[in-house]
């Protein structure tokens, strides 16, 4: 067999067991003495080291092995959870992760030899010498031997061995085995083994039942003989495997969700097998259904002008069968955001641990579903923002305790879907940005006006989104070398998402970033301004207007529209893209909603909605920041994406 | 008609490797189940003729599962599969019922005897 087939696999699947250990290893820190986190790291430890010895990864598999043993002592009650328990658990499965890593990649596996050492001091310390006792068996010269020599590669010879005496035993009544049941078991003999059975039994059956037994070289049967022999053996006890090892139970509540799903559907089980795909696969196709909708976009485009009720018919059902396909293959790309925000714990607590403070981590909404490769980008941005949590937001206990607030802090990731978006919001119930200091600097660097009194959340969030603006005197590890907010913000903006702030002195602060539940294709809104077309995903569009031209005002020197009980700012995309106003009957009017904000974007035309393939794009950085990505029209022309966030 | 399988492992990478040594062997693979009360639930909706099952599984491990489903049908066909070190667990699944083991590693040849062996 191949392993190099099953490498990907491998990977994948210790990846997510990896992500189970830290989690249970949190729990285990939570409540020492805790079964269930305990038989869940058995559990996982397990599944590595069987999956890793399959594949040849030795470095692993003695890791996971050394763990696991380690973890059958913590079960057995033998070695208590203390804090060096717990530490040297958390290290082993930081070794475990850096040793699949490397091995994976094919590069020397990390030193293990301390890790390795200590765990092995621990376990040893912990085995009690096993009791001994005296067994004798006497044969009498009546008795049949059969002596059995199995294969030199036999894997747990004694119990194959034990295994053909009990087949055997079913033949005629057992006395005894050379060496002894436990001996047996306990593999203290070569290859051969005899086992003797009472009376005189047919050589025939016993032959085919030894044979069956597996693993078997040769069989001999003895009848029996005048001569009496008395076997006496000193050895370890034959002691009941039951009463000597608990059997593993692992706890219900670790892995409920398992149970529930696959039960129900007994009919549909052929059609939940799940193959693995390599994701350069998926992307290719999400690019060919793109240039497929670009391609369609263009056939409309041509039928609209034939006006031929034929090809408006066929043109339509392929229409729908390739929005069909594109959900099909969207859909294909989604992952639970589990998969990458179960190592966020892990990553909180370490923080937390080091700033000396105490951190109540949630996760909520961890079944959303999110594309893949988005999943992928928006890991970092998160650990980000998790981190200024920890490190600026949250108080430490005792500040905490003067602010009459709980010692420990609450940090909380939360998922959840609205209409086509997928929100993640991070909150904390820290202390709040300091809206004095951030004032203070803007002032001093000229960014704000030396009579404005107070900061509103967007103007605050504005400020701290600027490249470089960080108003943290110490720079700690963890973050804050003034590359914080502004970094997350222009991923989620490449992503083609929004994120909003909101901050409460002395309550917290809460990030939210906006994210499309797809990648690639959106839909928008598409209108011409000068000679070019402009794309506006339809995300931030609450409705398109086309009014008379008096409908506009100016309020307090700014230009507005009266919207039934609303007043909107108003946005001349001609100005914005650097073009003379030009003066029109009816305003065309794009009416942006992001939040609570509102505003109106006129345009000189508008031409319908469509789907349109979201390319990649980096002038973003120094031209002008209005827009998000580029995309290709069904003639072939490109036309620009605006950043609505940037225009609200 | 070739022979039904259940397959139970909570690692998918087991469950892959088990399915496809048995499926190019000329097996049919019915069913697979990630826990110990999947396992016996799935066994007694489907009837196969052939059980492999991991000793270590959440919910309900191998050995109860085997016990469980032994109980419901004594001519049950169960193949442990276990890991080297679990001598006492694999004497228990057999005294449970269980008919042989195989050891992972698993070579392909040993695990297709080791079902020759069940199935005889």
């Amino acid at each position: 067999m191949d392993p190099s087939r099953y490498a990907e696999l491998f990977l994948t699947e210790s990846q997510e067991h990896l992500s189970a250990i830290n989690t249970s290893l949190l729990e285990l820190e939570r409540t020492p003495g805790a079964e269930a986190p305990v038989a869940a790291l058995f559990r996982a430890m397990h599944t590595i080291k069987g999956m890793a010895a399959t594949m040849g990864y030795q470095a692993v598999t003695e890791i996971a092995h050394e763990a696991e043993s380690l973890l059958d002592g913590v079960r057995r009650g033998a070695i208590r959870t203390d804090a060096t328990v717990a530490d040297l658990l958390f290290s082993s499965a930081d070794l475990l992760e850096r040793t699949i890593e490397a091995t994976t990649e094919g590069h020397a596996a990390p030193d293990a030899h301390e890790i390795l050492e200590r765990m092995r001091a621990m376990t040893l310390a912990a085995r009690a010498t096993p009791p001994r006792s005296m067994a004798s068996v006497r044969v009498a010269n009546s008795d049949t031997r059969v002596s059995v020599t199995l294969e030199a590669d036999t894997p747990l010879k004694g119990v194959r061995a034990w295994m053909i005496a009990q087949k055997l035993a079913t033949l005629a009544r057992l006395i005894g085995t050379e060496p002894p049941e436990g001996a047996l078991q306990a593999e203290q003999f070569d290859r051969t083994f005899v086992v003797l059975l009472e009376g005189s039994a047919a050589a025939e059956p016993l032959l085919a039942a030894a044979r069956q037994g597996g693993y078997v070289e040769a069989v001999e049967v003895t009848p029996p003989t005048a001569s009496a022999t008395t076997v006496a053996a000193d050895e370890g006890d034959a002691m009941l495997p039951r009463a000597s090892q608990p059997v593993l139970r692992a706890s219900g509540a670790v892995t409920a969700e398992f149970s529930v799903a696959d039960v129900t559907a007994a009919g549909a089980i052929k059609a939940q097998r799940h193959i693995r795909i390599d994701l350069r696969r998926l992307d290719t196709l999400t690019n060919l259904i793109g240039e497929l909708v670009i391609a369609r976009g263009r056939l409309q485009a041509i039928a609209a002008d034939r006006k031929d009720a034929v090809l408006d018919d066929a043109l339509s059902h392929a229409s729908r069968l390739v929005s069909e396909l594109q959900d099909e293959i969207m859909t294909s790309r989604l992952v639970p955001v589990w998969q990458v925000f179960d190592r966020f714990p892990r990553l909180v607590r370490d923080a937390a641990r080091s700033l000396g403070k105490d951190v109540d981590f949630v996760i909520e909404g961890k079944e959303i579903e999110l594309d893949r490769s988005m999943l992928d980008e928006i890991g970092e941005p998160m650990v980000h923002l998790l981190r200024n949590a920890d490190d600026h937001g949250l108080e430490t206990p005792a500040e905490r305790r003067a602010a009459g607030k709980a010692p420990s802090g609450r940090l909380r990731l939360a998922a959840l879907r609205d209409r086509s978006s997928v929100l993640i919001r991070v909150s904390d119930d820290g202390r709040g940005i300091d809206r004095a200091r951030v004032l203070a600097k803007a002032k001093r660097t000229g960014l704000v006006e030396a009579d404005v009194e107070a900061l509103g959340d967007d103007e605050l969030f504005r400020l701290i989104a600027r490249p470089g603006f960080s108003t943290t005197e110490t720079v700690t590890d963890l973050s804050g070398r003034g590359v914080g907010i502004d970094a997350v913000a222009t991923r989620v903006r490449q992503l083609g998402g929004t994120l909003e702030l909101r901050s409460e002195d002395g309550r917290g602060t809460t990030v939210t970033a906006r994210l499309p539940a797809t990648l690639a294709i959106v839909r928008a809104v598409l209108a011409r301004v000068g000679g070019e077309t402009y794309a506006v995903p339809m995300t931030h569009v609450s409705e398109t207007l086309e009014l008379p031209g008096d409908v506009r005002e100016t309020v307090k020197g700014r230009e507005v529209l009266s919207l039934r009980d609303d007043v909107l700012p108003l946005v001349h995309l001609r100005e914005l893209v650097r073009l003379p106003r030009q003066r029109d009957r009816i305003n065309h009017v794009i009416v942006l909603e992001m939040a609570d904000r509102r505003a109106g974007v006129l345009v000189d035309r508008l031409l319908g909605q469509q789907d349109i393939v979201v390319k990649p794009f980096d002038a973003v950085k120094d031209g002008l920041a209005l827009f998000s990505g580029a995309t290709i029209l069904g003639d072939g022309a490109p036309a620009l994406i605006l950043d609505v966030n940037s225009l609200l | 008609m070739s022979h039904t399988v259940l397959v139970c492992d909570d690692a998918i990478f087991m469950r892959t490797m088990v399915g496809d040594i048995l499926q190019q062997a000329g097996f049919e693979i019915v069913g697979e189940a990630e826990t110990g009360i999947q396992a016996v639930e799935k066994y007694k909706q489907l009837r196969p003729d052939l059980v492999t099952m991991d000793i270590v599984m959440p919910d309900m491990g191998g050995i109860d599962a085997v016990r469980e489903i032994t109980k419901f049908d004594p001519n049950a066909k169960v193949l442990m599969c276990s890991a080297m070190g679990q001598q006492a667990l694999v004497v228990e699944a057999i005294q449970a019922g269980a008919k042989d083991f195989v050891v992972k590693p698993f070579q392909p040849s040993r695990v297709l005897e080791a079902v020759q062996r069940v199935l005889g």
